[in-house]
């Protein structure tokens, strides 16, 4: 886990890692927030609805932008503060997404920063982009 | 810049942080003219009110602002 301070932040700065997509996660999800929408659970649904198989819940694939600021942007002082996203495209299970956020803007004053944030699948196709704000906790 | 000016600079802001055409805000406004002020929102307020006119408030003036009377005030200092 990062720990990055306030101080060791930078305009510029990077973190990515990568996590693949498995089906025990949509399960998992789906038992957590009770979400059975069949388009997420139901193979012979989402074929008819146009995709290639049981779509992966957004709010599961936004979920890794927790472990973003969490572990990597700024890492164990972070303090998420708010997320804006937009889905740019369904994921599929067996995905491996590249989840990557990059460092836009400091405020010294509140000792938050915002961080431009972006997945991309295995072809390299943009999945989810969007802009989180990351208080960023001072002390030892 | 008037105090008139700052006002309704400082309404524009606080209409587009949370999305309320309605608000007029006053001399005497407080957070709890408004419900959704919150402290997240009070950053943001500040954050966009120093980006509005091109100054910066110091930790106690951002966090003991007593109403948006004192917030204008401030501003006009530095403006």
């Amino acid at each position: 886990m990062n720990r990055y301070t306030y101080a060791e932040l930078t305009v510029g700065m990077t973190e990515a890692f990568q996590v693949t997509i498995r089906p025990e996660m949509l399960e998992q999800f789906r038992q957590i927030t009770g979400d059975e929408n069949p388009l997420h659970t139901d193979e012979a649904f989402a074929a008819g609805k146009g995709y290639p198989g049981r779509v992966v819940y957004g709010m599961l694939t936004a979920s890794f932008l927790s472990t973003l600021a969490g572990v990597y942007l700024p890492g164990e002082r972070s303090l998420i503060l708010e997320t804006d996203v937009k889905f740019a495209k369904a994921v599929q299970i067996g995905d491996t997404l590249t989840v990557r956020g990059t460092v836009k803007e400091k405020n010294d004053l509140f000792s938050f920063i915002v961080l431009q944030v972006e997945m991309r699948n295995g072809d390299g196709e943009k999945v989810l982009r969007g802009r989180m704000k990351v208080g960023v906790l001072d002390g030892e | 810049m008037t105090r008139e000016e700052v006002f309704a600079g400082v309404n524009e802001v606080f209409r587009d942080i949370f999305d309320d055409e309605e608000i007029t805000v006053g001399e005497t406004t407080t957070a709890d003219d408004i419900e959704d002020w919150d402290s997240l929102e009070h950053i943001n307020l500040i954050v966009a009110i120093e980006k509005k006119f091109g100054m910066k408030f110091t930790m106690g003036e951002a966090t003991g602002m007593k109403n948006v009377g004192a917030m204008v005030d401030i501003i006009l200092e530095r403006v």
